[in-house]
């Protein structure tokens, strides 16, 4: 899988690229509204991740772009401007997705998946990690082909954790992801554990195996 | 009070001083002039009987003239003497008693003395004075009168083009980016005026956008450098090889980095709301988007073992920005989550133009009029920016919305309800 990252900031570019890379995925970068034009017209990739502000001019033009010269690849938005009317623009323009900075990379890596399992494989793409089987789609969860009761939250949970795994999760992206603005409050990270105690005790009664892993003070990694 | 109608009050009590004192003025001068003649009369009939009595023979003298106004008799040897006074004597044209200025005076002719009185009517000048005077108030009236209504055409022809301008004040946005002109007046005060106004406003739009402009650009230069920290701190946070205690440390470095891009959001989001920078409306029903949050929530609620009961029946549609209105929104459903106690309750319900958010929850510490102010909190939470409750109350400021909070039977309540106008 390739992925073009459009970042004028150097260190956030090299972070995002290296955690990508440690992900599988080939990253190129680029900083310039320019270079991306470059890029997008000699190369394809399977997703673009482009910000906003770009010294040289808006990363929507490369949008427009891209969405001219090869529309099959996934476009997440990242953008310090937390406006709507930018994320609305985008989206219209054909984004896929829309990340405000400062993002958690856990939270980068988990949309870039999800974007790919819906362009690549029409969404019909089923997630197996051991004995555990996921059906994005239909939001269904078996284990030894027995289908696993499972909340909203807990589904949720699970394929943030399975598309990040032998990552630590931290528990302020786990809150984060679940819940968005209301990650603030005080108990999040209470609802967090008790979520994971849940899932994890669901997921070991079904298959005898215990996937998740507390880091200390930290949050947790899924390992399989 | 209007201007014009000041303006025209005072110079009408003006002009009605000035000629009330004019009319006191000329009504003396009036009565002096009159008098000074009836005195120059009566001297010249004195005048005329004296050679009268020199020329005529002294048994031969008219005693009383046909017309009752001169009486002349003859007396004892007396020194010469004058005088004047006024009386009152009967007409027989008028039939009816009238004032007369009587003279008398004596004068000796070849050694016989005479006590002459003349009477002069004053009934002629005093209506004469009268009919002036009568002519003279009409005069003012008019004078008035004409006075008040050519002033007030001629006050509203002149500020004609002030209210113009006013009016064009009143429709112009300073959000609005499309640019405000006035027409010529051909006035000289109010062409200045106008211009100035115009270079204020074209200043104030384009302190407005850069001000607009300020906002995001320091969103965007703070949020980045966080953005680094907080991935590379993230990126170390996988690094296998840390300890225990390393890990512990690395981790609240990223929370606090978490917790400060999440400050200066907040910041940024009031003072975007201060500079009224969301500008596009709609009309949102916050009971329906309380409804979608609600279950959007349920397991933060489920999970502190929160009763809810919401009763929201009853639409309260309201004209805001859609992004604002899921702020508040959130804002509050939060409030009453975070400051909430296990197995706490919270009551939502909405009634004609008002929603009520009531939670369960210690008691404050803190002054309660303090509440919307900034970075206040009334629990140690570590994790609250203390701007919740700001925020929420800047958005109900800028959007004809009030929110007010009340603690009654160990119930926080806000009721945020529609400012009617």
């Amino acid at each position: 899988m390739k992925i073009l990252v459009i970042e004028d900031e150097k260190m956030l570019c090299e972070t995002i690229v290296s955690y990508l890379e440690g992900e599988g995925y080939v990253c190129e970068h680029a900083g310039t509204v320019e270079m991306g034009t470059e890029k997008v017209n000699l190369y394809e990739y399977d997703c673009m991740l482009v910000d906003i502000g770009l010294p040289d001019g808006n990363g929507l033009t490369l949008v427009r772009e891209l969405k001219q010269c090869h529309p099959e690849t996934g476009i997440i938005i990242i953008s310090a401007k937390n406006s709507l009317d930018d994320k609305v623009m985008g989206l219209d323009l054909g984004a896929d997705d829309y990340l405000t900075k400062p993002f958690h990379l856990s939270e980068l890596n988990s949309r870039i998946k999800s974007l790919l399992r819906r362009r690549k494989f029409d969404g019909q793409k089923e997630l197996i990690v051991d004995k555990i089987r996921i059906l994005p789609e239909n939001r269904q969860v078996y284990i030894s082909g027995e289908l696993l009761s499972i909340t909203k939250s807990e589904f949720d949970l699970l394929l943030f954790f399975i598309s990040n795994p032998g990552r630590v999760l931290t528990k302020e992206s786990i809150a984060e992801h679940l819940w968005g603005d209301f990650a603030d409050s005080s108990d999040s990270f209470d609802f967090v554990y008790s979520h994971i105690k849940n899932l994890r005790r669901k997921l070991f009664e079904k298959s005898g195996t215990d996937y998740f892993r507390n880091v200390y003070a930290t949050g947790y990694i899924f390992e399989s | 009070m209007k201007l014009q109608n000041k303006i025209n009050i005072r110079f009408l009590l003006v002009t009605f001083l000035v000629f009330a004192v004019a009319g006191v003025v000329f009504y003396f001068a009036l009565g002096r002039v009159v008098d000074q003649n009836i005195r120059e009369m009566l001297s010249s009939r004195k005048a005329n009987i004296i050679l009268y009595l020199q020329h005529a023979e002294a048994d031969s003298i008219i005693h009383v003239s046909p017309d009752h106004t001169i009486f002349i008799r003859q007396i004892a040897k007396t020194a010469n003497r004058r005088t004047i006074s006024d009386t009152l004597a009967y007409d027989l044209d008028e039939k009816q008693l009238i004032p007369f200025r009587k003279m008398v005076f004596t004068t000796s002719v070849n050694d016989n003395y005479f006590e002459v009185t003349i009477l002069q009517s004053l009934l002629e000048s005093e209506d004469l004075q009268g009919i002036i005077f009568f002519f003279m108030a009409i005069l003012f009236v008019l004078l008035l009168l004409t006075l008040f209504f050519v002033n007030r055409w001629l006050s509203e022809k002149a500020w004609k083009p002030f209210f113009r301008s006013l009016s064009l004040l009143k429709s112009a946005k300073i959000s609005e980016k499309h640019q405000i002109s006035f027409d010529q007046t051909g006035i000289s005060e109010f062409d200045q005026l106008n211009r100035t106004l115009e270079e204020m406003i074209q200043k104030m739009q384009a302190d407005f956008i850069n001000l607009k402009e300020f906002t995001e650009n320091a969103s965007h230069e703070i949020q980045t450098p966080l953005a680094i920290i907080k991935s590379k701190l993230e990126l170390i946070l996988n690094d296998h090889e840390l300890s225990g205690s390393q890990h512990k440390r690395l981790h609240d470095a990223f929370e606090t980095v978490n917790r400060l891009s999440k400050l200066n959001d907040a910041l940024l989001l009031l003072s975007k709301i201060e500079n009224q920078q969301f500008v596009e409306k709609s009309d949102v029903d916050l009971s329906k988007l309380i409804q979608s949050r609600l279950e959007y929530l349920e397991e933060l609620f489920a999970l502190k073992h929160i009763e809810l009961s919401v009763q929201l029946d009853i639409p309260v549609t309201i004209s805001i920005n859609p992004m604002l209105a899921d702020i508040l929104i959130n804002n509050l459903l939060g409030n009453a989550l975070k400051h909430n106690f296990n197995q706490g309750k919270i009551f939502i319900s909405s009634g004609i133009n008002e929603i009520i958010f009531s939670n369960t929850g210690k008691p404050m510490t803190i002054d309660a009029t303090k509440l919307f102010k900034r970075f206040v909190k009334y629990s140690a939470s570590e994790e609250s920016t203390g701007l919740g409750l700001a925020i929420a109350d800047e958005i109900c400021r800028s959007g004809h919305l009030r929110l007010n909070y009340t603690y009654l039977n160990d119930l926080h309540s806000f009721t945020l309800s529609k400012v009617v106008e």
